[in-house]
């Protein structure tokens, strides 16, 4: 791992918390306001790829526990480590792996370019596997055990949140394709 | 942005050395998913409430950092005694209650540079193997720093732009040239850090990042 | 005050050649490298402390081989880049002062001192505990050389240092390389700055076609080029 290396972990760690800090969009009837956090790691793992992405978010988890305010809302601290949330937290570092391999497996970056709706329709997958199907099973397993709730309890009660996960997996997409067009690099 | 949760204080909790809460705080955490006994739970929350009394943080503060986790904890303890228990779900409730307290006072009495030793030392064993060293990971944390408040300038920069041009709501106008300016930066940043020396040799770099929080 | 020495160098980038330097020894206190964007400046620049490699020949400073030993070297070739913004890595200017410091081996305990050293040299005692996201640009471009200067290296190599900056801070790096007692090696635009330097050298697509004293060779370069 190279300097170069360490750089781009720490921006896309950087990034995940910046995104953390643009407004939440609270919906009425859930506990939890939605978040373009989530956004990060699919961001990392389309763009740095699956090692570099989950680094990344090793680091977020790293800054969590050193007492900074980095999540969403400015929480932070070990508590949230161990809190209904700590599946998600993790997760992050899973999700920006799955995504980041699953872009490097299927997209070109290179000179054979594939078509721009299949650059974007791959990377889309990637996200939504990653991002969400990996992310979810990871947050909903922890939900199911610290809350004593069965798997599928649990995963009903977080779908809810799907659909706009969906719609950041979309743009995440469209970000990576076009981020790629103007600065292609590799995925590690 | 760039505070830390910790307080200055002079608790007990605050004079405990960073490895030994950290550690007591892991075996706590081990005992409570152990059991599933409310009263016990009862008892380890109140507990928890004690120490974070104890660590003298100022009340509105600590409600403003765990409305937000105790609204979900809320939810969950609703759910699991409707759905499986009630007597469980009160056990749920108070128990991710105790964890969440009890882990907020550790961080509330434990400076950052503290905690970062710490963890430095767990992650010694792969020091060794070459993996990771406390000064890639002092360095990683204090890029992260360096650039998040360079990132929100320069969102800033390109939604002023972008406002010019009447495009402000679109939010992939807004990253793509984040990313694209922090992806170039990237390069010359790692030159500069080569440039200075670093990685330094053999643990000349043991250092702290954020000694001044 | 180091001597540099490029014997038989060639940089290829993507099949082409993008700087040829057959034989240069560089020993000057000021040394001034001008050309238009592109002819390789930079290139040059990055040769002498090992951020680009050559494809071929090699460069050395002071006899020690720049892609053999580049941690020797960077000891003592300091780097001064053109956006301040990404030389400049810690939070707080005091911490990225000693980042360079802990990296040479500097003991905890002169690090205090140390670094205030390095600040007043440059005048700028005042930012030691400043955000570093919240200096100007000539603020941060001094800050960088300050952590540069701190390292004490033999030679700085500067590419296009007042690039970005406005009159005053341009005048303000002007006057503070003029007063460095090591070697500046620089690559610019800004003609004013080195106009009393001791060599100048003119790139043009990847080759030396000028190199003679600033006096002279500007007059041929804007005429040139202009």
């Amino acid at each position: 791992m190279n300097t170069r290396d360490i750089v781009l972990i720490a921006l896309f760690a950087a990034i995940t918390v910046a995104l953390g800090l643009a407004p939440r969009i609270p919906v009425a009837f859930l506990p939890v306001p939605i978040t373009l956090q989530s956004l990060g790691p699919m961001l990392a793992g389309a763009m740095i790829g699956p090692v570099r992405g989950a680094l990344a978010h090793v680091l977020v988890v790293l800054l969590v526990a050193l007492g900074l305010p980095v999540l969403a809302g400015g929480s932070g601290g070990l508590g949230m480590l161990a809190g209904p949330t700590a599946g998600f937290i993790f997760g992050w570092i899973i999700a920006a792996f799955v995504t980041g391999l699953l872009c490097r497996t299927w997209t070109v970056s290179g000179k054979a370019r594939p078509s721009k709706w299949a650059d974007v329709g791959l990377t889309f997958i990637a996200c939504v596997i990653g991002g969400i199907v990996v992310l979810y099973a990871c947050g909903a397993l922890w939900l199911a055990f610290v809350a004593g709730l069965g798997l599928a309890k649990a995963v009903s009660g977080v779908a809810v949140f799907i659909p706009g996960d969906l719609v950041k997996a979309a743009f995440a997409a469209l970000i990576a394709h076009n981020v790629r067009r103007a600065y292609p690099i590799e995925l590690k | 942005m760039t505070g830390t949760l910790y307080i200055r204080g002079h608790s007990p909790l605050h004079r405990i050395p960073a490895g030994i809460k950290l550690a007591a705080l892991c075996l706590f955490g081990l005992a409570l998913f152990a059991l599933d006994n409310w009263i016990v739970m009862g008892l380890a929350a109140a507990v928890s409430l004690g120490l974070l009394a104890s660590t003298g943080i100022d009340p509105a503060q600590a409600r403003r950092q765990l409305t937000g986790p105790f609204i979900i904890v809320a939810f969950l303890m609703a759910a699991t005694a409707l759905l499986v228990d009630p007597l469980l779900g009160l056990a749920v409730g108070l128990r991710l209650m105790a964890l969440l307290v009890a882990g907020y006072a550790v961080t509330l009495t434990t400076p950052v540079s503290a905690m970062l030793e710490v963890i430095e030392r767990l992650f010694s064993p792969l020091d060794r193997i070459g993996l990771v060293s406390s000064a890639k990971i002092a360095l990683s944390v204090s890029l992260v720093f360096r650039f998040i408040p360079v990132l929100i300038d320069q969102a800033r920069v390109i939604r002023e732009a972008q406002a010019a041009r009447g495009m402000e709501k679109n939010i992939l106008a807004l990253l793509v040239p984040l990313i694209v300016h922090v992806l170039r930066s990237a390069d010359d940043i790692a030159a500069a850090i080569d440039a200075r020396g670093y990685p330094p040799a053999h643990g000349a770099n043991r250092g702290n990042a954020h000694e001044h929080t | 005050m180091s001597v540099v020495r490029f014997e038989q160098v060639v940089v290829e980038r993507e099949g082409r050649i993008s700087l040829r330097i057959p034989d240069l020894v560089l020993e000057e206190r000021h040394i001034a490298i001008a050309g238009l964007n592109g002819s390789g400046k930079s290139t040059l620049l990055r040769l002498i402390n090992g951020l680009v490699l050559p494809s071929s020949g090699r460069v050395t400073v002071d006899g020690i081989d720049v892609a053999r030993e580049p941690r020797a070297v960077r000891r003592r070739v300091g780097f001064i880049f053109q956006n301040p913004d990404n030389q400049i890595v810690y939070p707080i200017v005091s911490e990225d002062i000693q980042f360079g410091l802990k990296n040479i081996g500097v003991p905890k305990a002169e690090l205090p001192l140390v670094t205030a050293q390095a600040l007043k040299r440059l005048g700028i005692e005042h930012l030691a505990e400043r955000q570093s996201h919240l200096l100007s640009g000539g603020e941060k471009q001094l800050v960088a050389l300050a952590a540069v200067l701190a390292m004490a290296p033999s030679t700085i190599l500067f590419d296009e240092p007042t690039s970005g900056l406005d009159l005053r801070n341009r005048n303000r790096v002007r006057a503070v390389l003029m007063g460095l007692d090591e070697q500046a090696i620089v690559a610019t635009h800004d003609l004013r700055l080195v106009e009393s330097f001791d060599r100048m050298l003119v790139l043009d697509g990847g080759e030396i076609v000028m190199d003679d004293t600033p006096v002279a060779a500007i007059g041929r370069y804007e005429a040139h080029y202009a």
